[in-house]
């Protein structure tokens, strides 16, 4: 594999200290880089964490300022969020298990410093969806997809209820009771996952994955589902769990069983694959050596690698956007086989584009 | 349901209430709700009192710290009025009632 | 280097390629577009500003575009993109400048969360600022064009960007817009305004921009603090009456209408609190805009 080129974005993640030599027009293609990618609050942690602000030009500190005050609010908003949830579920007495940035915040994880955030997603028991929805829809959320299609392909074809919105904050809610969709090839069981979930302290019914279950979830979530749009920053995300967790005794060797147990082996090789090289995460070369298992044909490999490394790199501007905007969209076309049954696929790809060009005609 | 009158009360997290008043009208602001809210002179002023003290209090701790503030009692209950205002506290979730 | 000072083609030639780095108050946007009717705009309405070199830091980088499917030659459209991306759905060409326009004030209160941002115009008087929050249609833009025409110096049309350590207005001063009867009446108000050419059937009806004059341009860098909030409210034939507006209600009101006020939380709850308290406040009934000027040149001369 090719050694990736450093951009600038790439630069501040792999090699922050060095961003105290960019040039002007580097830091506004850095800015730039880091809007597009919702890393641009990471980018000012980063940098604050290494006493390096007072260094960044005026203008550059000023988006970083601002980045900055807009993640923390959003980071307050998905606090108070998750205790309206907490208590419109109370009397279900249902576990909750937070996913993602929530639970990277919850839980207090370097992962969720300097992130953004947008909708919340919870996990919970299966035979509990129905009661969960219900107490839900008492506390002021109703369903955000409103079509009979999209409830059908919620339902009965994905993994979650259709995402729900709160009808006053206007908050954005998905509802798991799997990480993958019922319909995908892979199958990882959520009753492990719930069985290893471990408490948030002070919180007394609510939880978070088990520190290897939220890798190979972030695993899944990057090299399987559709919103291929925060892919680097769901692989910075994977990156802080991996460099988080190292510490803990026993995380590195209980991975690769873990991903066997949990139909997780393919998406942990690519994310081992991919996080390393771009990102410089130190994983230990037995684990690598482990993962192997989860190794797809060679063809397939290499088709994979330029894809995937296509797509996580920030976009340049001009003519590489196009090629990058075209690897997004073999992504996106990947991204719904492994989620759907061909059939299944083309019917849905076909209604969604025939219902995008009605609402572009209004 | 017990009515407010009978209850105790507390502000919320009295370190998350921002207030500012102007002749007799406040603006508030619930660090833990989010929310702003513009307040009358009395329920600003019950706010207020809520905000002074650490101790739960009875509506009829809130009447005794207004004193004479309040219209004279001939004229005017304010028990009444000030059961209302914890009602919409609790519903803001500016105030709650002691937990028995 | 000023913007009037370019020729025509070097404008035209700038825009078509790398883009030219217009400052407006504290933000430099680099613009890119080759519509014509983007040059012509700028060219008008941009005439005084400031134009950064390339190797000084853009905030944002803007692009009018037409769309890139065949379709470009059928039914003319231009998008707006953004670092890129395009966050909206494309208007007629023929609104290639209002877009561009729209898109600034997208670009600013979406990003520029280092100030406190209301949806208000601002002008200032004998050192101190008047800020008109309100929404589209309330009239603050026809108010505003009013003031403008006749000595106040504009700080901004639409965004007022508020700063934390001094509570003073930073200006932003861009084109006024002003839509429907407001072109006409400021026409015949300030006849020596220079105007751009109205495109019709926009969302808002009709819409045209007024150059800010040159003075408004040149002081951009001197802020003023908040001295006065006026909710205008223009009455056919009514007379001019000023009520003073109580402060809750104010600041009630500018939080409203205030883009990013819940992003800052305690911070912007303070700022806001000491500005209006600091300010007269009022709601001004008004039928003539002689009326407007003369109630606030009085208001300001007792300042």
């Amino acid at each position: 594999m090719n050694a990736v080129t450093a951009h600038p974005m790439l630069l501040a993640l792999r090699d922050p200290a060095a961003l105290t030599g960019l040039s002007v027009a580097q830091w506004e293609t850095l800015v730039c880089q880091a809007r597009r990618t919702n890393l641009l609050p990471r980018v000012a942690v980063t940098l604050d964490g290494l006493g390096l602000l007072p260094q960044v030009p005026a203008p550059v500190g000023a988006h970083l300022e601002a980045a900055r005050t807009l993640a923390r609010a959003q980071a307050d908003a998905v606090r108070r969020e998750v205790a309206y949830i907490d208590r419109a579920l109370a009397a279900t007495g249902v576990p909750i298990v937070l996913l993602k940035g929530a639970a990277y915040l919850l839980a207090g994880l370097p992962a969720a410093r300097g992130r953004m955030f947008s909708d919340i997603d919870i996990l919970v028991p299966r035979p509990a969806l129905a009661e969960v929805e219900a107490a839900l829809m008492l506390g002021g959320w109703a369903s955000a997809k409103t079509t009979a299609y999209d409830q059908r392909y919620y339902r009965r074809w994905m993994h979650e209820l259709p995402p729900l919105k709160h009808v006053s904050r206007r908050t954005l809610l998905d509802v798991h009771h799997a990480i993958l969709p019922t319909t995908a090839r892979l199958k990882p069981d959520s009753a492990k996952l719930l069985a290893a979930s471990q408490p948030v302290v002070g919180e007394p019914r609510l939880r978070v994955l088990a520190p290897r279950d939220m890798v190979l979830h972030s695993a899944a979530h990057l090299f399987c589902n559709e919103d291929v749009g925060n892919s680097l920053r769901d692989l910075v995300d994977l990156d802080s769990l991996l460099r988080g967790f190292a510490q803990e005794s026993g995380f590195w060797s209980g991975l690769t069983v873990r991903a066997a147990e949990l139909d997780l082996t393919r998406p942990l090789y690519y994310a081992l694959r991919y996080v390393a090289p771009i990102l410089n995460t130190p994983v230990p070369a037995s684990v690598l050596g482990e993962a192997e298992i989860g190794r797809p044909p060679p063809l397939l490999r290499g088709l994979m690698d330029a894809i995937f490394l296509r797509t996580l790199q920030p976009d340049r501007v001009g003519a590489a956007a196009n090629l990058a905007s075209l690897a997004r969209g073999s992504l996106y076309l990947r991204a719904h086989w492994l989620r759907m049954p061909p059939l299944l696929l083309a019917c849905h790809l076909i209604t969604k584009a025939l219902r995008r060009e009605q609402i572009t005609a209004h | 349901m017990s009515s407010p009158s009978a209850l105790r009360w507390r502000s919320v997290a009295p370190g998350a209430i921002a207030w500012r008043e102007w002749d007799g009208e406040y603006v508030v602001r619930n660090e833990r709700s989010g929310n702003s809210h513009l307040l009358g002179p009395l329920a600003g002023r019950v706010l207020e009192v809520l905000l002074e003290t650490d101790r739960a209090l009875s509506v009829e701790d809130i009447v005794t710290a207004l004193g004479d503030e309040l219209a004279p009692p001939d004229t005017f209950d304010p028990h009444p009025a000030i059961d209302v205002v914890l009602s919409e506290f609790q519903r803001l979730g500016l105030a709650e009632p002691e937990k028995r | 280097m000023i913007v009037g000072e370019l020729s025509r083609e070097a404008l035209t030639g700038g825009l078509a390629d790398g883009g030219l780095r217009l400052r407006t108050g504290p933000v430099v946007t680099r613009i890119q577009s080759r519509f014509p009717r983007v040059a012509e705009g700028v060219a008008l309405h941009y005439a005084d500003y400031t134009l950064e070199d390339t190797d000084g830091f853009a905030d944002f980088h803007v692009r009018i575009a037409p769309p890139r499917s065949p379709r470009r030659w059928l039914k003319p459209q231009v998008y707006f993109h953004f670092d890129g991306a395009s966050p909206f759905l494309p208007l007629p060409a023929d609104q290639a400048f209002a877009m561009l326009e729209w898109g600034l004030n997208w670009c600013v209160s979406h990003h520029c969360h280092q100030y406190l941002i209301v949806h208000s115009a601002a002008l200032e008087k004998s050192g101190c600022a008047l800020l008109v929050p309100g929404a589209p249609g309330s009239g603050k833009s026809t108010f505003c064009a009013g003031l403008v025409s006749r000595g106040w110096r504009l700080l901004s049309d639409e965004l007022t960007l508020l700063d934390f350590d001094t509570g003073q207005v930073v200006p932003l001063p861009r084109p006024v817009s002003l839509k429907n009867e407001s072109i006409a009446a400021i026409g015949q108000f300030a006849p020596s305004a220079t105007l751009g050419p109205p495109v019709h059937d926009t969302v808002k009806g009709s819409v045209a921009h007024m150059k800010p004059p040159t003075d408004s341009v040149r002081r951009a860098a001197e802020r003023a603090p908040p001295r006065w909030i006026a909710l205008p409210r223009y009455e056919r034939g009514a007379s001019a009456r000023l009520t003073p507006l109580s402060r809750a209600r104010t600041f009630m009101h500018v939080a409203d209408h205030a883009f990013n006020y819940d992003i800052h939380g305690r911070r912007g709850f303070e700022l806001l609190a000491d500005i209006v308290s600091d300010s007269d406040c009022f709601e001004f009934r008004y039928g003539a805009l002689e009326d407007a000027v003369a109630s606030f040149d009085s208001i300001a001369g007792a300042a």
